[in-house]
């Protein structure tokens, strides 16, 4: 009970489903990056937004029952995300970004590298502020800096 | 927050009231209770203001990761203020069971 | 883990076959013999890349070097001693280098996109290891 509280606290849960779905999402885009001349390829990916939104709704929710906000988040599964206790399992969805090559392949290559720049970048963010989470707790359970 | 036992505070009944001067028969003025605001309401007061930077830095983290703002810069720094007063309150808190201790020590 | 490494990985394979098959493609675009005796020009090669890596898992991986079924570039050499002797036709590689460089250039701009994308990866990963710490 005790431990729980202390895992639930806050934004932990938020950041700890965050960093595993940017660890999807690069599995999805090295995927499209390998098959960049395969011909008749869709490249698929992970919406962001609809992840956002359904973790937000879930923080939402927590807000408004718990004040303390100590209770685990309690997600929604959607069409693409389902969220198990400790991972995720994802199916991606094609994205239909770009012009059909002759090749029939329609990848679209800067917005694949963009989105692999994006991706590391907000994998870096949740994991330094699960870090500084962790180091506060740390902090404050040996009373010494 | 307040302090279950009623040791802190000098008016309550049930609290331990310190010791006071005896006042001398001869003497013109009866002892004079401290003025200005009680520690125990500077503290309380100080926990308030922790909490709520911690909570507004929460707040600020689980927006960000939600997508509701995009200004990240200004949730490392709410991050970093909630921060530095929690560990100023940790040093005070530190401080004050030093003083306690070494009160503690004191031989009547 | 790993799997994002290995998917990359295939990627780099797959595109270093690619670059070989027209390395070979280029290097025999003059070749108009196998045996020295009779016109049996080399047939351009292509290298087919399907998704997946082969065993179910993600990535994309080489399913065949195929031979490349267009018919052979015919010369009119007379003078030359594999030409056929009634009509003087010699049959050439049909390669073209112009397509083999365009090839190449692709493969190796899909090559280096496919070590950003793993050099990304392990970025991922060593940071999540300073989680530790």
């Amino acid at each position: 009970m005790l431990f729980n509280e202390l895992q639930n606290n806050g934004a932990m849960p938020a950041l700890e489903r965050m960093v595993q779905f940017t660890e999807a999402r690069q599995q999805v885009l090295a995927h499209n990056v390998a098959n960049l001349s395969t011909p008749d390829f869709q490249p698929r990916d992970l919406d962001v937004a609809e992840f956002q939104q359904t973790l937000g709704n879930a923080m939402d929710r927590r807000r408004n029952d718990d004040t303390t906000g100590q209770r685990p988040l309690d997600i929604d599964n959607t069409d693409h995300i389902e969220f198990r206790p400790g991972r995720l399992v994802v199916k991606p969805a094609p994205t239909h970004e770009n012009v059909v090559f002759h090749d029939g392949n329609n990848r679209n290559l800067e917005r694949i590298m963009q989105d692999v720049a994006e991706n590391v970048m907000a994998h870096q963010f949740g994991v330094t502020l699960l870090k500084n989470q962790f180091d506060n707790l740390r902090t404050a359970i040996r009373e010494r800096l | 927050m307040n302090d279950p036992l009623g040791l802190i505070n000098s008016q309550r009944p049930q609290g331990i009231t310190p010791l006071r001067p005896p006042s001398m028969p001869g003497s013109a003025n009866p002892a004079v209770a401290p003025t200005g605001p009680e520690f125990k309401d500077l503290l309380m007061q100080n926990l308030k203001q922790v909490d709520a930077l911690q909570q507004e830095a929460q707040t600020a983290i689980e927006d960000v990761v939600a997508g509701k703002r995009d200004d990240f810069a200004a949730v490392m720094n709410a991050k970093q203020k909630s921060d530095i007063a929690f560990q100023m309150l940790l040093q005070v808190r530190n401080k004050m069971m030093d003083a306690y201790e070494e009160v503690k020590q004191i031989r009547v | 883990m790993f799997g994002s490494l290995d998917i990359s990985a295939s990627g780099l394979e797959a595109q270093r076959i690619r670059l070989n098959t027209v390395a070979a493609n280029i290097a025999n675009s003059h070749s108009v013999t196998q045996d020295g005796v009779t016109n049996s020009p080399f047939r351009r090669r292509i290298a087919l890349l399907s998704e997946g890596n082969g065993q179910g898992g993600a990535g994309v991986h080489v399913k065949e070097i195929a031979l490349d079924q267009s018919p052979f570039r015919e010369t009119y050499a007379p003078n030359h001693p594999l030409a056929d002797q009634e009509t003087g036709i010699l049959l050439r590689p049909n390669i073209e280098s112009i397509n083999e460089q365009v090839n190449a250039m692709e493969a190796s701009r899909a090559y280096e996109a496919n070590i950003t994308a793993a050099e990304a990866t392990k970025r991922m990963m060593a940071n999540a290891l300073t989680l530790l710490s």
